[in-house]
């Protein structure tokens, strides 16, 4: 048992190491049409396990066409479906109920 | 002689599982026990001898009603609880959370209900680098007819600490090397474990290994 262990986590690591970096963090896309963005800056949003809440809370908005997350950069930008926007208090707010705090202008 | 000698090594090591394993109902927080409004976590928390199920949902970033179910083999437990975060810091670079949890529930033993009740508080800082948690738990247990398991008040501490090797972003897979130190009931005994943590996006797992050869595999959805 400890060798498949051992085993397992020697490939998990193996694959880690492997993830392209130059990769966009590009999240979903539910519309190419989006003509507009809002770039937010984020405090506290350390993790990916737990920032996937901004992207579901955001996807969930029907102006939102996609969302882009950033760690290393702090900040996560929204694109807008066509003539559709959230404003910036909508936007602060569903960062908020996801844990987070908004940094506009950052 | 010898043979009862055994016996009751084999009772020590059997009690030492059955307390290992009602311990492990703190195990759900190796993630935040809250996660966003309207987020559903799923947790299984799993070693040779017990298996736990945690399921939560998140009303607010704040507060999450969750359901513990767990089977040692000799007793199950079926605990609701109520989760809340009672403070956070978000910090530029890092976050800090408090939490404080409590539940009770119903402990089954050799067809018999008792109740169970737990309180749980937990503290954790975190970076994109680092990674700090403390928990301590406490179960009232009104069963004590389970002979392995003969104490109706437990404690349990736990400390981990962790690192990542490398620093992966949204859509990469996160690598984490995390210590965890236990420290079960009033033993001096400290006993400490290496997990590995991996995680892409809303999935997350970990597996571990004791230096007495026990192992450890959790794992972790947020949908």
């Amino acid at each position: 048992m400890k060798a498949l262990l051992l085993t397992f986590t020697m490939l998990m690591a193996a694959n880690a190491f492997a993830v392209d970096r130059a990769k966009d963090p590009v999240a979903t896309t539910k519309n190419e049409t989006a003509t507009n963005e809002l770039k937010v800056g984020v405090k506290g949003m350390v993790c990916a396990f737990c920032a996937q809440g901004i992207e579901k809370s955001f996807m969930a908005q029907k102006e939102v066409a996609a969302i882009e997350v950033s760690l290393a950069n702090k900040y996560v930008k929204i694109k807008f479906k066509d003539g559709q926007k959230l404003s910036n208090e909508k936007v602060a707010e569903l960062l908020k109920e996801s844990g987070y705090e908004a940094v506009f202008g950052g | 002689m010898v043979r009862i000698a055994g016996r009751e090594r084999n009772f020590k090591f059997m009690r030492f599982l059955a307390i290992l394993a009602i311990l492990s109902i703190g195990g759900i927080a190796h993630a935040h026990p809250v996660s966003f409004k309207k987020g559903v976590g799923i947790m299984s928390y799993n070693n040779g001898e017990m298996n736990e199920v945690l399921l939560t949902y998140s009303f607010t970033h704040r507060f999450a009603a969750a359901t513990t179910f767990l089977n040692d083999g000799d007793s199950e437990f079926l605990i609701p609880r109520a989760n809340f975060l009672l403070k956070r810091w978000n910090n530029d670079d890092s976050q800090g959370n408090i939490y404080f949890s409590a539940g009770s529930g119903v402990e089954t033993y050799d067809n018999k209900g008792y109740g169970a009740h737990l309180g749980e508080f937990v503290a954790d800082w975190e970076s994109r680098k680092y990674y700090t948690y403390f928990e301590h738990l406490y179960i009232n247990r009104e069963n004590q007819s389970n002979p392995m398991i003969p104490e109706r008040d437990y404690n349990h501490t736990k400390l981990r600490l962790g690192f990542a090797p490398f620093l992966a972003d949204y859509s990469d897979l996160n690598v984490w090397f995390i210590t965890q130190f236990d420290r079960h009931m009033d033993e001096d005994k400290i006993e400490a474990t290496q997990f590995m943590r991996f995680y892409i996006k809303n999935v997350l797992w970990e597996v571990g290994a004791g230096f007495n050869g026990n192992f450890a595999f959790n794992f972790m959805i947020h949908i």
